[in-house]
């Protein structure tokens, strides 16, 4: 009997998350993934409209390239909904750094779990199989539940699934993040010979936290740490902060090596996916996912070293558009099956955001 | 930091601090133009032209034929005479009546700010100048100053003779001088601002706003060439005639030049309703941008430009009532609906096409920031008074398909040169 795409799906979320080789999980994706889009087109006429006006129907998708990729914006615009509206859940709305609207995510109860199962396989090759106790660089406020979500509040929440314990380093002060120093004097009085877990959004670690615990020269030493980091560099390239300095800072407030902190890409339209960097610097695609690298004017696919949109492909979800997301970042494939981390699939780097254009010229707008 | 990439006539790149040397040798050397003969000016022009044409290293850059054009005698006489009304006037008193004579008095030190869209807008710019015999210092992007210089070298190596005086190039050479320098640097460009004797600024609302702020002479004259929108009109008959595929043609060379990033560069083409379809309208345009010759189909986009034209191809693949017609490519798109409305530019030749039901639709669309609107309509009469109320309501330039970038004058509402001078008056003494 043939799997069902379901059935290979749960497959896939149950092996270790980098053990496919590239052709391999491409093979598999491929019928999960035209699977989901006939449920998408039958449920969405937004996006039965996408694919009849591109006269595409998803049998006839070969390859996962060929997938059509949707613009992350639009999840600002269109209801990208794939499932009947009574299996949804919640929905997660995300908000804009740049424009100020909104992205809307709708998830089911399956789409959450299989994220959250996702998340677990790809932290579970970082931190091992033992929970771990997480130290959140921020406040405590970031995780309110009322709050819209933000790319701070997904890293907090994504990778608490593998806390034992939560502990928040930073606390607001009139608007401003000061350190937590009870909390801080707890860690160091009773926690120290544990094994710990870091996260905090790049730029807060570096602007404020680092700041602030080495004016009050404070130094952990737990057992075994790994810190996560996620971001823009713009603002601490600004700085002239480079990453490896970076690290070695952090690494130092932490008794830890360089090695240990962690530079990860993610966004919240595909939640239960992060790209950790390993210990040669490349982010890893998991078997759940790939990543296409695309030469933003013909939109083909890039080769090795060249300079493209991240396109984030994912069978995660069963509720929204997740199958392949065209982001507004840059990045380039370093290679495929062979990075010397031994994990298996494409390996790539991000590189910049794509900043909104200033026209330079007279060719503006018709508002006065 | 200021680089001086010309001075004096030497296209050698210098540091400086501030001004001061640069608007003395500019002022010193503007001296030569006064003296000379307008019929000279326009003659080492023209000159120009012929030689910019005949040189493989040069005309082959974009814009360049089209400068040759502009630079026929004929056509700065043209464009001199809209100006000046006598081109007398900027070598000598003129009389008007009995009682006085007038005469145009270049203004002194015109500083201008080039905007980076259109690689041949700093020529334009200073040719002007040139026109109105004063001194330019012009604040070039660095990724077009090699241009321009490329120009201006040919202008020097130029001479001609009249009434037995040799005239060179090189001496309306000498008056330009080229920098370039951060447009955030505040302070430097305070210095700039206050080196004018008259401004000349060309750009997007946000750089319009802060150079406008900046202090000035009390006597300096501000022109803005600021940010600006044009689109496409086409009336039933015209559609239906013999001419509109020859204009639809043409409407398509206008969008891909300069990709689609001039103020005269349409952004929306509005359809009145005809025997043609929207769809068939479109599909007729495809064909018109496949034949583009490769150098204006793929020209260089800004990523962040690319991602917009993904978004709205998606936006309205998305929508119930909108559709594409794209190539695999992003070298253009056709963006089609109903909708009577102005649309965001999106620019890298992505053109939104609409049906309308009647030409007059358009009207209520126009505000103050409307250039040209490209004009077809095939009964004249019904034209000229589409055009008046059009007008009326703020657009600056009625035009014709394929020649919606003709650097004419009359420009967004204003003729240039007639206020890069100073208009002086000699009276005569009543004669008792």
């Amino acid at each position: 009997m043939t799997p069902t795409p379901a059935g290979d799906l749960n497959d896939l979320l149950q092996q270790p998350a980098y053990s496919l080789l590239d052709d391999e999980k491409n093979q598999v994706l491929l019928p999960i993934i035209r699977n989901q889009l006939d449920c998408a087109i039958a449920n969405n006429h937004c996006l039965a409209n996408f694919f009849s006006k591109l006269h595409l129907s998803p049998d006839e998708i070969q390859r996962l390239e060929d997938v059509p990729p949707m613009p992350v914006q639009m999840f600002k615009y269109f209801d990208l909904r794939t499932c009947p509206e009574d299996q949804i859940e919640k929905v997660l709305r995300s908000s804009g750094t740049t424009t100020g609207i909104t992205s809307r995510v709708p998830l089911s109860k399956n789409t959450t779990i299989n994220q959250i199962k996702a998340l677990k396989g790809i932290l579970k090759d970082y931190l091992g199989e033992k929970r771990r106790i997480f130290l959140v660089i921020d406040h405590e406020g970031i995780n309110n539940p009322m709050l819209e979500f933000s790319a701070r509040t997904a890293g907090v929440r994504g990778l608490s699934i593998y806390a034992k314990r939560v502990f928040y380093l930073m606390r607001e002060e009139d608007g401003k993040l000061v350190l937590n120093l009870p909390v801080i004097e707890e860690l160091l009085s009773r926690y120290q010979g544990e094994e710990v877990y870091v996260f905090g959004f790049t730029y807060i670690i570096w602007s404020t936290f680092y700041n602030q615990i080495r004016e009050k020269n404070i130094r952990f030493s737990f057992k075994d740490v790994k810190v996560f980091h996620s971001g823009g560099w713009k603002k601490l390239k600004a700085d002239q902060v480079s990453k490896e300095h970076f690290s070695d800072e952090i690494a130092r407030i932490f008794g830890t090596g360089r090695e240990t902190v962690l530079d990860f890409y993610g966004m919240a339209e595909q939640t239960g996916i992060i790209f950790v960097d390993c210990e040669c610097g490349n982010k890893h695609v998991p078997n759940f996912a790939q990543v296409i690298i695309r030469d933003p004017y013909t939109l083909e696919p890039c080769g090795n070293n060249e300079v493209g949109m991240i396109e984030v492909m994912s069978v995660l979800s069963d509720s929204y558009y997740c199958q392949a997301i065209l982001t507004e970042d840059m990045g380039y494939r370093v290679g495929i099956d062979d990075c010397p981390c031994g994990r298996k699939g494409v390996y790539f780097r991000f590189q910049s955001r794509i900043e909104k254009v200033e026209i330079r010229g007279c060719g503006d707008t018709f508002r006065e | 930091m200021i680089t001086c990439h010309l001075l004096n006539g030497e296209f050698v790149d210098r540091e400086f601090s501030d001004f001061t040397v640069i608007a003395d040798v500019t002022n010193c050397n503007r001296r030569v133009l006064q003296e000379m003969p307008f019929d000279v000016i326009i003659g080492l022009l023209s000159k120009l032209g012929r030689k910019l044409i005949q040189n493989p290293d040069i005309n082959s850059l974009q814009g360049v034929s089209y400068i040759s054009i502009w630079l026929r005698r004929k056509n700065l006489e043209r464009i001199c005479k809209t100006n000046y009304g006598d081109c007398t006037y900027l070598d000598t008193f003129v009389p008007v009546d009995n009682h006085f004579a007038m005469a145009a008095q270049p203004r002194g030190i015109v500083c201008q700010w080039i905007a980076a869209n259109i690689p041949t807008l700093a020529f334009f710019s200073l040719a002007q100048a040139i026109l109105s015999k004063n001194g330019s210092i012009a604040k070039v992007p660095e990724e077009n100053s090699a241009f321009i210089a490329a120009l201006l070298k040919e202008l020097s190596d130029i001479a001609i003779s009249y009434n037995g005086t040799t005239y060179r190039g090189e001496d309306l050479v000498k008056a330009i001088s080229l920098v370039s320098f951060e447009g955030r640097n505040a302070e430097v460009s305070r210095m700039f601002s206050l080196t004018a004797d008259c401004k000349v600024v060309y750009g997007g609302s946000e750089a319009i706003r802060s150079i406008l702020a900046l202090p000035q002479k009390e006597h300096c004259e501000t022109l803005v060439f600021g940010p600006k929108y044009s689109f496409g009109v086409f009336d039933r008959e015209y559609i239906e005639s013999e001419r509109f595929e020859k204009a639809l043609e043409n409407s398509v060379k206008d969008i891909a030049i300069f990709n689609q990033m001039a103020c005269s560069s349409p952004q929306v083409l509005f359809f009145e309703k005809s025997k043609y379809s929207l769809e068939e309208i479109g599909l007729m345009m495809k064909g018109y941008f496949e034949q583009l010759p490769q150098v204006l189909r793929h020209q260089g986009t800004d990523p962040a430009i690319l991602a917009n034209i993904i978004n709205m191809r998606s936006r309205y693949l998305l929508s119930d009532h909108q559709n594409i017609i794209t190539p695999p490519d992003l070298s253009w798109t056709i963006l089609m609906d109903t909708n009577p409305r102005l649309e965001d530019p999106v620019h890298g030749k992505c053109i939104f096409i609409k049906e309308i039901e009647s030409i007059t639709d358009v009207f209520n669309l126009i505000t103050r920031k409307i250039q040209a609107v490209t004009l077809c309509i095939r009964d004249e009469e019904k034209r000229r008074a589409f055009a008046r109320e059009a007008t009326y309501r703020g657009v600056d330039r009625v035009v014709i398909p394929g020649a919606t970038h003709d650097y004419d004058q009359p420009w967004d509402g204003i003729l240039p040169m007639n206020r890069l001078v100073r208009w002086v008056i000699l009276k005569n003494e009543h004669e008792v």
